[in-house]
């Protein structure tokens, strides 16, 4: 692209009439991020890989194992993505995840009942911990965000530095023993057959979805008929809508194919009064609690990345920090900000750990930093700075989890499975470069 | 443009810098400046390399607090501390290295650092790329990609957005530091009408060029700077590019050079 | 590179503050001459500077059972105890050997990261005349001391309480680290004295997460590694595990995980998947799993009483250092878990094909019903923290009683 570029308008010159070039035409017409769509296509090939290699792989119930499982990694993931688009990195993720999943242990068997006496019985207990869990987490990330951003200290060192010293902290605050037994309530957040949100929640939900999706649609059509932009062909905003619709309520079906375990369908059936059928009553689970906070997580996290002033700054910092300098922005506070995000999302992460786990171990979150890295970059993360999204980079988690749970669900011993996703990493990261130097031509 | 020129003695000037002095390290990178502009006039900045040209701006767009010295924006003294509040006195400042955010799209980047928003502080993209069509509509209608990275565009579409970022705040004061520098022939010459286009406007504009044809064909009055100070500043029509040549390399006007120092020159 | 230069500065100034540090001490000795000396008394003992190079102390035990017995011992005989953690890394290792050959060690115990990585530092405290004690982990050189749990009865306790159990039916084995030897060779091999394998074989026992059509070799093929011995790695695999199992439409009858930290894991998956929870095992006595033994959730913990192997490698290394040839060495320790051959070493034939002496322990299996021998036996983690939660029905209220 040269001079040309400035006089020719662009759309409705190059008209080619080759069924490849009108697919694309389509495609853009659509404005759906390819490379997002490369990457469902990505996982849908691994799950199908997996089902061909064992027909009992692809069931609602493994599927909700698999989802819950990357969760932890996918939290952090999102933060990682603002991390690492501003041209930094934080190997601290996975230790700070792990100091406060111990915290959140520490509060509910200790501290909180024995210092503040607040025993079981106390309301909102779970709360009160988890909002602990979510100060000490923005502090941390508080603290080494400002040594990055202000004294100037490469953020390398100082999350490695972050690495060791909280991982040997967490050894100190719990005396080096596993700490279990947490608050009840606190437990539903890492999901299982109690901490599911149940049918007709699970429906509510994938409703809320669909009606989201038509919303978004309607109402960016409404901001851009306001000033008289070009907008998509109807039939393309229609496709988009009914695709995500069906999409919303199919995940939130598919979820429903998730049945309590029997052990808890007996229960319930006790509870309810009725008569178990022979063979067990099947009562859906629908979406455990863990997948609708990594909902929200996601939600958010796109909305401040895209559409708040914060999240645009990021952006462009990290595609040219001296431009986002000289444009007047706070580029400092700016990143001491990702760091202070990224330390609440290892609060959420952790909770949901710390619940899966019913308690909190010294190893809990080691090695996290690679994985939560290698999410963000499978999905599409760049180095360079300046690229990269947070739904990329929960799609990324969830790559790399499917791989794992696949490969343990067809007994691959971990060893391999670390082979395997080594290789993932590295192809998807080649794959992009290659991907971005062609459409760069 | 003639009638800037006529209005300009008895008018009060857009800026004034008064003995400028900027000091690194023990070295007069601009030692003891003065220098004006006033509306709807563009002022060729030339001079070699550390001629102090760039240093004596980065004073003007405040990324840079001189040692000493006054600045006046239309009679008031002005506090310029930093970028942000050189943008407050209406001075923008559009830099050689084409200093955009490469990965957002043309109007994120002219909004940079002062996004319109909407409701809850959500940014409102929409007035964002509407107030952008206008201003590119004046300067450059051929634009239309609104929506793609601006690593994307041209060397030429890019010096578009970056003009239009400055436009768009209501610039009174331009400093442009090697706006062409980076382009090609064809490209060149649309900045060129650009920038006549916003002088046209009204606007001061500072010039920093290399390239003598680029100031020379722009400029109304040329001022040349060697080793941190002004040797002279001439109108245009005064002089010809030879002697402008002559300032550049030798720092002597003129009239004060001597018969062999030309010779050598040639 | 940094780090090895930066290790032997540190190396230097260890020994040079190792040096004033007996400096002082003489001095002091020398000003307080006319009092009755209060250290020892014992002859030589006062000169005993034992070293112990832990692996880590990631793991609760070895902080809070095995250092601070042998540090009684060694002062308690008028030694001095010296240690450094390698914090899971061969190459600190290494560093914490030389740190401590140069603080005057007179006796070096070692925990071995990795029984390979570890033989240069092996060698240095042989070039400087130096017994070595291969604490709880073997290394392959024939000039050791080996001090361990008798591994492989671990293993063998584990199978057997299970097994004893669940006679037939579906497994799972939960492996640790596939770079512990404890993991891959010792414990499956104890599993198989205890009559595993033989069952497996009969068709009695079908291993749920072994190779389909059972044609892989026995043990390697058989069960999931952990990398790590990582809690939550363990919990992700079972899960899978489980998941599989609901699959193909098998129940999980019974469950060999090798030690507590993937034990955990595995009652997260557990409760996760409301399975109910099949007859488990583990070992080590950590605080949490001795617990989910008293709630039924685990159903034996081998537990290898630190405290006791503690006191044998004190001893050992008190002996040691005062000039006792290996074979005269004796040991006394808690009858319950001393070596089979006597409280002397005896000699005992590596996998790497060496011969070594050796004072191998045994480990006593935990079922609810025996948890009162550990409350009683002053081990770190407390009654409280055993019975908490359990509640009449449980299977350890009795022992909470």
């Amino acid at each position: 692209m040269a001079n040309v570029a400035d006089t020719a308008p662009v759309p409705g010159e190059t008209r080619t009439t080759t069924s490849a070039a009108r697919l694309r035409e389509a495609l853009s017409a659509t404005e759906i991020d390819v490379r997002l769509f490369g990457m469902l296509v990505a996982l849908a090939v691994i799950l199908i890989g997996f089902q061909l290699l064992d027909s009992g792989f692809f069931s609602p119930a493994n599927m909700v194992t698999l989802a819950v499982q990357a969760i932890p990694v996918a939290i952090l993931a999102t933060g990682m993505v603002l991390v690492i688009v501003s041209r930094n990195i934080d190997l601290s993720v996975g230790s700070l995840t792990g100091i406060i999943a111990m915290t959140y242990a520490m509060l509910m068997t200790d501290w909180l009942p024995n210092v503040l006496g607040m025993g079981v019985d106390f309301p909102f207990r779970w709360l009160i911990a988890l909002l602990i869990g979510i100060v000490v987490g923005a502090a941390f990330g508080a603290l080494q965000g400002f040594i990055i951003a202000y004294i100037g200290v490469p953020s390398f060192v100082v999350t490695l530095g972050g690495l060791l010293s909280i991982r040997g902290a967490i050894w100190y605050f719990s005396n080096g023993a596993a700490v279990t037994r947490l608050d009840p309530t606190f437990q539903l957040l890492g999901g299982g057959g109690r901490g599911s949100i149940g049918e007709l929640l699970t429906w509510a939900i994938g409703a809320l979805g669909c009606a989201f999706v038509v919303f978004a649609l309607w109402n960016g059509r409404r901001q851009r008929r306001r000033f008289g932009f070009p907008v998509r062909p109807v039939w393309a905003e229609v496709a988009i809508g009914a695709l995500g619709c069906a999409a919303m309520l199919g995940l939130a079906a598919f979820a429903n194919g998730n049945y309590l375990p029997p052990g808890l369908a007996t229960q319930y059936a006790q509870e309810h009064g009725i008569v178990e059928p022979p063979g067990g009553l099947k009562v859906p689970a629908g979406f455990p609690l863990p997948v609708i906070l990594l909902i929200a997580v996601t939600v958010v996290m796109t909305w401040i990345a895209t559409r708040r002033r914060f999240g645009r700054y990021v952006y462009a910092y990290g595609g040219n920090p001296d431009a986002a300098e000289l444009a007047g922005i706070n580029t400092r506070r700016t990143i001491l900000l990702t760091f202070v995000v990224m330390g609440i999302l290892a609060a959420l992460s952790a909770a949901v750990v710390a619940a899966r786990l019913n308690g909190a171990t010294l190893d809990i979150g080691n090695s996290y930093e690679l994985y939560v890295i290698a999410a963000a970059v499978v999905g599409g993360t760049s180095f360079a700075g300046g690229i990269g999204t947070i739904p990329g980079a929960v799609l990324g988690a969830f790559v790399m989890q499917a791989l794992s749970y696949g490969l343990s669900f067809i007994g691959v011993n971990s060893p391999g499975q670390n082979v395997v996703a080594g290789i993932v990493l590295i192809l998807a990261v080649a794959f992009d470069t290659w991907n971005r130097r062609r459409a760069a031509r | 443009m003639t009638a800037a020129r006529q209005a300009e003695p008895a008018s009060q000037p857009l800026v004034e810098m008064r003995d400028i002095r900027v000091s690194f390290g023990g070295v007069h990178a601009v030692a003891g400046v003065n220098i004006d502009l006033h509306e709807g006039e563009i002022v060729g900045l030339v001079g070699g390399n550390g001629a102090g040209k760039s240093t004596l701006m980065k004073v003007l767009s405040g990324a840079l607090v001189p040692d000493s010295g006054e600045v006046f924006v239309c009679g008031e003294r002005a506090h310029l501390a930093n970028p942000r509040e050189a943008k407050a006195y209406g001075i923008e400042t559009i830099y050689q290295t084409l200093a955009l955010a490469d990965n957002l799209d043309a109007p994120a980047n002219v909004f940079l650092g002062r996004e319109l928003t909407i409701g809850v502080g959500s940014l409102d993209d929409s007035a964002m790329e509407n107030a952008t069509r206008g201003v590119m509509g004046r300067l450059n209608p051929n634009f239309q990609n609104f929506k793609t990275p601006v690593v994307s565009l041209s060397g030429g579409q890019r010096q578009s957005v970056a003009i239009a970022r400055a436009v768009q705040f209501n610039a009174k004061i331009l400093i442009m530091d090697e706006p062409t520098a980076a382009l090609g022939p064809a490209e060149t010459a649309q900045v060129r009408n650009l920038i006549r286009q916003l002088k046209e406007e009204g606007l001061g504009i500072f010039l920093i060029s290399h390239d003598i044809h680029d100031v020379y064909d722009l400029s109304d009055r040329i001022s040349v700077m060697y080793h941190g100070r002004i040797v002279d500043t001439v109108r245009k029509d005064d002089v010809d590019t030879d002697a402008v040549l002559g300032m550049i390399i030798l720092g002597k006007r003129p009239g004060d050079v001597t018969q062999e120092e030309l010779a050598a020159l040639r | 590179m940094v780090i090895r230069r930066l290790a032997a500065l540190l190396a230097v100034l260890a020994v040079v503050l190792a040096a004033c540090g007996t400096g002082t001490g003489s001095q002091s000795g020398s000003e307080s001459a006319s009092q009755p000396a209060t250290s020892g008394g014992s002859g030589g003992t006062g000169e005993c500077t034992i070293a112990v190079s832990w692996n880590n102390f990631q793991q609760p035990r070895w902080a809070a059972a095995d250092k601070p017995n042998i540090q009684k011992v060694v002062e308690d005989a008028g030694g001095t105890y010296i240690d450094a953690d390698a914090d899971l890394s061969s190459e600190q290792q290494l560093t914490d050997i030389s740190n401590l050959i140069g603080q005057g060690a007179d006796v070096l115990i070692l925990l071995a990261q990795d029984q390979n990585a570890v033989l240069p530092g092996l060698q240095e405290a042989k070039d400087n005349g130096i017994p070595v004690i291969a604490y709880d982990r073997l290394i392959e050189d024939p000039d050791i001391l080996y001090i361990t749990f008798n591994n492989v009865g671990v293993g063998k306790a584990q199978a057997e309480a299970v097994l004893n159990e669940v006679p037939s039916g579906n497994y799972v084995l939960i492996k640790g680290d596939p770079g512990d030897p404890n993991a891959s060779t010792f414990l499956p091999q104890g599993w198989d004295e205890a009559g595993l394998k033989d069952k497996v074989d009969s068709g009695d026992i079908t291993i749920l997460n072994g190779p389909e059509g059972g044609s892989g070799t026995w043990p390697d093929d058989y069960g999931t590694y952990t990398d790590a011995w990582d809690t939550q790695t363990a919990q992700n695999n079972m899960e899978a595990i489980i998941d599989k199992a609901n699959a193909d439409g098998v129940t999980i009858d019974a469950i060999l995980a090798e030690n507590d930290s993937t034990a955990l894991g595995v009652v997260a998956a557990l409760e996760a998947k409301s399975y109910g929870f099949p007859p488990l095992s583990g070992q080590d006595g950590d605080g949490a799993n001795l617990n989910n033994v008293a709630l039924g959730k685990q159903f034996v913990d081998v537990w290898k009483n630190a405290n006791e192997l503690g006191k044998a490698a004190g001893q050992a290394a008190i002996q040691l250092c005062q000039g006792t040839a290996v074979t005269d060495i004796a040991i006394d320790i808690e009858s319950s878990v001393a070596p089979l051959d006597g409280n002397s070493p005896t000699d005992f034939d590596t996998p790497g094909g060496n011969t070594v002496k050796s004072l191998i322990l045994q480990p006593t299996p935990l079922t609810a019903a025996d948890l009162g021998t550990v409350m009683d036996a002053g081990w770190y983690v407390t009654k409280d923290e055993i019975c908490a939660d359990v509640k009449e029905g449980d299977p350890g209220f009795d022992a909470c009683q």
